[in-house]
């Protein structure tokens, strides 16, 4: 039953779009302002700052390399292992600094210094987009996406 | 090739990617690591001039001379539980709504912020909103409650 629900296309899709959606929605602060998000970064005090700024100079394309491989269905199982891997280092970092006591905010979504701060509910979040994504990258479904008509004309033609 | 060999490329070169148009992108926008020193200095905001961070010392003598007023930027929860005698609570997430608040800081004094103390940074956070909003003369307390309670300095609950 619940073998049949996982490789259920439909599921595939919808998880693709929910996850890429989440991640394209989640790059857009981050790039429009890489400052802000090096100090959010920062605020979790686990980098140098030359580290950090770097970090937060490419993550904010990760995710939105990740999240458009993942809408339009190219190169799925690496966005979904880099996103995956991403989404794993994030929740770690928010353990850390909530077993540390910082209060501080999330940096996840927007940059604003009066969102969200960090919480089991962030917590919460990030294991369940980590779940998806291991999710995409165990499912081999290609149907719905770019790579799917790709192949299929290459294989026309 | 397995499907982690094949996962692993792509991810490789989606992370290639992201590194090669991160670095463009800021670089072409001066934008983060390659933003000019002047607007680098202003990440805080749109002030120029960043809050100075005070000590307790400096924080008990204003407080004795009743030349600055208090602003508690933690949750109203950790306010009512015990502050320090007098400040208001201006918590940061509700700075957007609580006009009323903002409206009754005196800008004829010295606004010190402060939370709990090392663990937070809603008293920068919300001094530089404070400084944006048009405050002159605001400072940080960044030891915070925590100091001031471990020094048994003058308290106050709200019930």
């Amino acid at each position: 039953m619940l073998k049949r629900f996982l490789s259920n296309e439909f599921n595939i899709l919808t998880a693709r779009v929910f996850l890429g959606s989440m991640l394209l929605v989640a790059s857009i602060d981050k790039i429009a302002d890489p400052a802000a998000f090096a100090k959010s970064i920062g605020d979790y005090r686990l980098f140098s700052e030359p580290i950090v700024t770097v970090v937060a100079t490419m993550i904010p394309w990760a995710e939105l390399l990740c999240g458009m491989a993942m809408m339009f269905g190219l190169l799925i199982p690496g966005a979904a292992l880099l996103a995956g891997s991403m989404l794993l280092v994030f929740t770690l970092a928010l353990l850390s600094a909530l077993l540390r006591g910082l209060d501080i905010t999330c940096g996840c979504f927007s940059q604003d210094p009066a969102a969200a701060r960090i919480g089991w509910m962030k917590i919460g979040e990030n294991v369940i987009l980590t779940a998806i994504s291991a999710y995409l990258y165990f499912s081999a479904s290609i149907r719905f996406s770019l790579e799917h008509y790709l192949s299929n004309r290459e294989e026309n033609s | 090739m397995t499907r982690f060999d094949k996962a692993w490329r792509e991810g490789l070169a989606i992370a290639i990617c992201s590194v090669v148009f991160g670095f463009s992108y800021t670089f072409v926008q001066e934008k983060g690591l390659f933003a000019k020193p002047a607007s680098r200095r202003a990440t805080l905001g749109t002030v120029s001039a960043a809050p100075s961070v005070i000590e307790i010392q400096e924080a008990l003598s204003l407080f004795q001379s009743g030349e600055a007023v208090f602003v508690d930027s933690r949750h109203g929860f950790d306010y009512k539980l015990g502050h320090i005698r007098g400040a208001l609570n201006l918590p940061l997430e509700e700075f957007d709504t609580k006009a009323d608040v903002i409206a009754s800081l005196p800008r004829n004094k010295i606004l010190i912020t402060y939370c709990d103390g090392a663990d937070c940074n809603s008293s920068i956070e919300l001094a530089t909103k404070l400084m944006e909003s048009g405050f002159t003369s605001v400072k940080v307390f960044f030891a915070g409650w925590n100091e001031w309670q471990g020094q048994r300095l003058p308290m106050a609950v709200t019930q």
